[in-house]
């Protein structure tokens, strides 16, 4: 009934991969802006320092007499220009037609005419290097362009740093959200877990609703489905059990009365002849009566299992002398010895129903024991389970026909009398029923039969008993 | 004995109206419940014999307004029904026994038997099975006109038996309906003493060896 699990994927994973990827995306997305964000007022800040060193070097810039320009810096103050504990800072001072006035020489010009103090970015002795051009007029001695540049291991440490941090926040973030998000998911699918545990716990059988206070709303139309479904069984359960009980009474009064009338006119006919006739009848009457009450029993027993009702404490042990004293007249009859070995075993079932079954194996072993054999019907507890055995010393059924004997209207090859093929069907009904497990086997010496209802021990839950016997028998 | 029958279905009826007959009881047939009260308030029975499904007033109801209406006479209830409820409705409401349709004519002549006689047990301290009697104030049982010489041993398992006339007593039962004459008894005493009884009694009555149960006291067969 259930889809292989690997089809359809569970709503938790749905769930979870619907919440998990978007939230990654947004927070790899996060992490680049940020990156990004904190990146430039960083290289702003270092520009600027370029500028203002551009700016104060220009402030130093003076005409000098021959009319070109100079750089009146003293060399300490260039050393503190100069001053970085990352990288190698240059400057440099031409005029506007590339003539050198002061600092490092061949030290590239941003060239961006857009903006001035301009910025670029160029290499210098093999390295890349970060520069800003500032261009300004000195009186009297016309333009200059004065550039301060430096190379880039600030920066470059300052961005893998900056990355790191923000990686590691980020990891930690993606962590945090996963694990809430887990959990979460988790917690809100309990509700779903507990029904699905509610139905997995019923038997196959029950038909009572399932409890709806503690089911989510948007599963809850669902489960009141089922409780629908589950009432229309049982109401056409309950019909069932008033058209039996009526159909009992309509079919067992008249036989009743025919039975009664036949037994009478056979003890009252003088002639020998019209007795036989009437016994015939009265016969095939008693077949009837048999039949009909195997199959009433049968349905009955079914429409109790959908029910569950009738469940009280039951001692096995007397069930088991009611139903040996019932039929010592029929045993004593053909010549068999009925007799008992019977220690109390109690738990809950419904007596009549088990009367009925005990009463069923109790009839086909003295059917199929010749006279002067035994019939023992045993009672008793085994490793605290109750267990129903009844031994006689007849003919025994072929080991190959043991599984079949137990379905409706078989009869063993070698069955005796006229019976109606249900008396073992009713047996394994009534054994479903309790949770029992009924077995066939050859008597000791390999003489007779034994059959075997093995009750699960009293305590467990019959629902989930009645689940694990009604398994793979038929 | 007269027995007054509630029944509605006429192949039924008839039919245990005559097996009541051939059995030599007065039987007197109705069909329904206000005509089985009338009769049972004008007449005196010594059993009834009611079947639950009558028409409009049920046999149950039936039974229950009669032992309310302080009614004792013993009531054998039957039904089509089988299953647990009914009986026990049945039995609560103050019927006697209980039989389930369809039922052999023997059995159903067995069962009023044993009504009556244990109703007039309850009044007197005698009964009888089949042709032995029991007197329970004197200890005596009588076959025919012979009283039967019986050690305190055997009238007590004798007693025992009869109390429980048609059903299984266990030899542990039996064991300790005799207890108190001797300390120690072996199991086997009890057989040992129902084999005399047996020989004492002879043909007035059959005890039976249930084996692995115990022993049940029958009438003799006809």
């Amino acid at each position: 009934m259930r889809p292989p699990p690997d089809q359809v994927p569970g709503i938790r994973k749905r769930l979870l991969g619907l919440l998990i990827l978007p939230a990654l995306v947004i927070l790899i997305a996060g992490t680049v802006l940020d990156y990004v964000t904190s990146i430039n007022p960083v290289d702003e800040a270092y520009d600027q320092q370029l500028v203002d060193g551009a700016l104060a070097i220009a402030g130093h810039v003076r005409a000098d007499p021959a009319g070109g320009a100079t750089l009146e810096l003293p060399n300490d103050a260039v050393s503190i220009l100069r001053a970085d504990s990352y990288d190698t800072v240059y400057f440099h001072v031409a005029s506007l037609d590339g003539r050198f006035i002061a600092g490092d020489a061949g030290l590239p010009e941003s060239r961006d005419a857009g903006s001035n103090p301009s910025r670029g970015t160029g290499e210098y002795r093999g390295a890349p290097i970060r520069m800003v051009t500032y261009r300004t007029n000195i009186a009297g001695a016309g333009p200059v362009a004065v550039t301060m540049a430096e190379t880039l291991h600030k920066r470059a440490l300052t961005r893998t740093r900056t990355l790191t941090r923000e990686l590691a926040t980020d990891l930690v973030q993606l962590l945090a959200v996963g694990v809430i998000l887990w959990f979460g998911v988790r917690l809100a699918l309990e509700p779903l877990g507990q029904v699905r545990e509610q139905i997995a716990r019923r038997s196959a059988r029950a038909l009572e609703p399932l409890p709806l206070e503690s089911v989510p709303v948007e599963i809850r139309s669902i489960v009141e489905a089922l409780n629908r479904l589950f009432a229309t069984v049982r109401e056409s359960s309950v019909a069932q059990r008033g058209f039996l009980e009526s159909a009992a009474h309509q079919l067992r009064t008249p036989l009743a009365g025919i039975q009664a009338q036949l037994e009478l006119m056979a003890a009252d006919e003088p002639d020998v002849v019209r007795r036989e006739r009437v016994l015939l009848i009265l016969e095939g009457a008693r077949r009837l009566t048999h039949t009909t009450q195997q199959l009433l029993t049968l349905a009955r027993s079914d429409e109790a299992t959908n029910l569950r009702w009738g469940f009280a404490e039951v001692d096995l042990a007397q069930t088991a002398e009611g139903v040996v004293a019932d039929r010592l007249a029929a045993a004593d009859l053909v010549g068999v010895d009925l007799g008992a070995q019977l220690k109390s075993a109690r738990f809950s079932g419904v007596e009549w129903l088990l009367t009925e079954a005990l009463g069923n194996l109790v009839n086909n072993a003295i059917a199929h024991t010749p006279a002067g054999g035994t019939v023992t019907v045993i009672s008793g507890m085994a490793g605290g389970a109750p267990y129903l055995e009844v031994l006689d010393t007849g003919v025994g059924i072929p080991v190959e026909e043991r599984e079949q004997v137990l379905e409706r209207f078989y009869r063993a090859s070698n069955a005796r009398g006229m019976g109606t093929g249900l008396g073992l069907a009713i047996v394994m009904e009534v054994a479903q029923l309790h949770g029992a497990k009924v077995t066939i086997d050859a008597g000791p010496e390999s003489l007779g039969t034994v059959v075997r209802m093995q009750f699960k021990a009293p305590g467990r839950p019959p629902a989930a008993v009645a689940e694990l016997a009604t398994g793979e028998m038929s | 004995m007269r027995v007054l029958i509630a029944e509605d279905d006429p192949l039924v009826g008839d039919a245990v109206k005559r097996a009541l007959i051939s059995a030599s009881f007065a039987a007197d047939l109705v069909t329904n419940a206000e005509a089985a009260k009338a009769a049972v308030f004008a007449d005196s029975f010594d059993l009834m014999i009611v079947d639950i499904g009558l028409p409009r007033e049920s046999g149950l109801e039936l039974v229950r307004g009669l032992r309310v209406r302080g009614k004792l006479v013993p009531v054998l209830m039957l039904t089509a029904r089988d299953g647990l409820e009914d009986r026990v409705a049945a039995l609560d409401l103050g019927a006697d026994d209980y039989m389930t349709k369809p039922f052999q004519v023997a059995e159903l002549i067995a069962r009023c038997r044993a009504l009556i006689r244990r109703a007039n047990a309850v009044a007197s301290t005698q009964f009888s099975i089949g042709q032995l009697k029991l007197d329970v104030a004197r200890k005596e049982a009588t076959v025919g006109e012979t009283v039967l010489e019986l050690t305190n041993r055997e009238w007590s398992i004798l007693e025992c038996l009869a109390m429980n006339l048609g059903h299984i007593v266990s030899k542990d039962k039996l064991m300790s309906s005799i207890a108190s004459f001797t300390e120690d008894l072996t199991p086997n005493a009890v057989e040992v003493y129902v084999s005399r009884l047996r020989a004492k009694l002879g043909d007035a009555a059959v005890i039976r060896a249930v084996r692995g149960m115990g022993y049940r006291i029958d009438e003799t067969a006809a």
